[in-house]
């Protein structure tokens, strides 16, 4: 029988993710996610509307499959990107959860995020903030991510975006 | 102190000398001078028709630091104003892109229609004007010169400047690969991509026509594509460059090059290939008959077209189309699109975008990797011990006037060209950007501060 997440449990997941992406527990991260979890941050059609299809309109980020973020962890760690290094200090600050729909071993979660940034190398702060929407899916026994979509309102970039800084 | 922007530049080809001294890059004075004569000053791409397709649609746009909306009125005609009131000078359009046959001020409620005329002064006849006020024109104050070329519209805030077709000149050749893929026309994927970065707006200029930096900048972008190959990563997101040699270091024989036209526009390109990865490969045939095989590879080679001073075509691990908004000497504003030819299947179009993701965004693998490079740069541009910088000398021995076979192969003339191995990464292509770049600055006085 699937379990049915409570809004604690839910809260507990997504503070454990945004820990995991500040202080570089990438691995743990990564496996917080399904195998073919989507991870999406929309770009923006004009001032009212994100972009809604992937495969006809531009995303800041998109990929099908954990493999993609794989590759992002892969990058960040490489030593060979000079954006990834040195990483700016991060904190998310996840606010505003709820549970939008939930089902036996399904679960959506809204959220609200602001993410402030230290550039180190260029003594610069920013922050930015929008909202999460998390599909999660119980899987071997835990809950795990199948779907992010991150959606940017201050979506003017300073420069880089990461996906350990959003 | 005065500033003689012919100090700057250190071009002396009868000794093998060309050399740019950093001040370029956080001169404030050498900044306003950059906005009020090249700007501000002459020929600015300001977009795509494409964004403007029906009568009354009108897009927000910038020249410098001038805000401009581009207008199709009801009789289908487009036009470029500068997006403020002639009566206290307020933002007349607030919004980017939109449909309006009438735009009324938000300040006063004058009005205005989508030829920029204008319909009322509010309260006109209660006013007590004299009638100086009564006999002059009230509309928007509309760019001099505003001129279109297959789509692409530039505009100029000064009156003196020559015909758009001399000002492209045989850049238009390049041009016309970026439309022709096959059909007529391009058009932006909707959702555009904005970002900033704490440098000058040269370093951009410069870096879209920089060979030499891509193993450099860019091997963790290089070793993601080997992952890929090889089943590991994002297996979806195949890259054009897996069928290349030009970035290998290994490659040999001729593998791109550079060419330098008239006005400050530049083009530099590698081999890419027919291959399958590519999203045009469905097409070649299309495109074949419409351009023959000589046109067929320019279009499929990577190729990054630079169209002075604002418009950057970044034909290579996708397509983009990049505009420069320089905000301050050490401080600019990309505002970035993918651009994709009208008619691609759904499969290509997607393949596209996935690319495109990866590679040019802010949020993506290789994007982030150059504007930081820049940004350490306008940092180092503070050292005053040796000024003068030293990237602009590789291919000065392989640098010739005029073209070579391939440009002749589709008719296009540059004024100087190289060809060039894996290894060559020819510098000389900057030259043009800044004789271009010197010649419309010596015509301002130096600046008394």
């Amino acid at each position: 029988m699937m379990p049915e997440i409570s809004r604690a449990e839910a809260e507990d997941l997504l503070y454990r993710e945004a820990a995991l992406l500040d202080e570089g527990g990438w691995d743990d991260w990564l496996a917080l996610f399904t195998e073919d979890a989507v991870f999406w941050m929309p770009a923006w059609r004009d001032e009212e509307s994100p972009t809604a299809d992937p495969n006809c309109e531009l995303s800041l980020i998109y990929y099908e499959g954990r493999r993609g973020l794989e590759d992002r962890v892969f990058r960040a760690r490489s030593g060979q990107s000079v954006a990834s290094h040195p990483r700016p200090r991060c904190v998310h600050c996840i606010s505003n959860v709820r549970l939008i729909e939930c089902s036996a071993g399904n679960a959506e979660i809204g959220s609200a995020f602001t993410i402030f940034l230290h550039d180190v190398r260029a003594e610069r702060t920013h922050h930015f903030f929008g909202r999460y929407h998390h599909t999660l899916r119980h899987e071997e026994g835990t809950w795990r991510i199948a779907r992010k979509k991150i959606l940017l309102l201050n979506d003017t970039i300073p420069t880089v975006v990461d996906f350990y800084s959003i | 102190m005065t500033i003689d922007p012919a100090d700057l530049i250190d071009d002396r080809p009868e000794d093998g000398v060309f050399r740019v001294d950093r001040a370029i890059f956080r001169d404030a004075r050498i900044f306003e001078l950059e906005m009020r004569h090249i700007f501000e000053g002459g020929w600015v791409f300001l977009g795509l028709e494409s964004q403007a397709p029906r009568h009354h649609d009108f897009f927000a746009t910038q020249a410098g630091r001038v805000p401009i909306v581009v207008m199709r009125d009801g009789d289908g005609r487009l036009a470029a104003f500068v997006n403020s009131c002639p009566h206290k000078g307020a933002q007349v359009v607030q919004t980017r892109s939109g449909n309006a046959r009438l735009h009324v001020c938000p300040y006063h409620s004058w009005s205005f229609d989508s030829a920029g005329k204008n319909r009322a002064v509010k309260w006109q006849r209660a006013g007590c004007y004299a009638e100086a006020f009564e006999r002059s024109g009230h509309g928007l104050a509309r760019l001099p010169r505003f001129e279109a070329y297959r789509g692409f519209l530039f505009g100029s805030l000064v009156e003196d400047v020559p015909p758009l077709a001399e000002h492209l000149g045989e850049a238009a050749r390049f041009l016309d690969f970026v439309v022709g893929q096959p059909e007529e026309g391009l058009e932006l994927v909707p959702g555009a991509v904005t970002f900033t970065y704490d440098a000058n707006w040269k370093l951009q200029l410069e870096n879209c026509s920089d060979a030499y930096h891509f193993t450099s900048t860019h091997p963790s972008y290089i070793r993601i594509m080997e992952r890929r190959q090889k089943g590991e990563g994002a297996v979806a997101v195949r890259s054009v460059w897996d069928q290349s040699q030009a970035w290998r270091e290994d490659a040999e024989g001729v593998q791109g090059g550079s060419y330098s036209f008239e006005h400050g526009h530049v083009l530099n390109w590698g081999r890419i290939g027919v291959g399958e990865t590519h999203p045009l490969h469905e097409c070649a045939a299309a495109i074949t008959a419409r351009h023959g095989e000589a046109g067929r590879d320019w279009i499929f080679n990577m190729r990054n077209l630079t169209i002075f001073p604002n418009l950057q075509i970044a034909e290579n691990a996708s397509s983009q189309l990049r505009v420069i908004q320089p905000l301050g000497v050490g401080r600019t504003l990309m505002r970035t699109w993918c651009i994709a030819p009208r008619g691609e299947s759904s499969s290509a179009r997607r393949q596209r975008i996935r690319q495109y993701e990866d590679f040019f965004n802010p949020s993506g693998m290789a994007t982030p990797d150059d504007t930081v490079a820049y940004e350490g740069c306008q940092r180092g541009h503070a050292g005053r011990i040796d000024p003068w910088l030293q990237g602009y000398s590789r291919g000065m021995t392989a640098s010739r006037t005029g073209g070579n076979s391939l440009s002749d192969a589709v008719g296009a003339s540059p004024l100087r060209s190289v060809l060039a191995d894996a290894q060559l990464c020819d510098e000389t292509l900057y030259h043009n950007y800044y004789r271009e770049w010197a010649r419309r600055l010596a015509s301002a006085k130096p600046v008394r501060k």
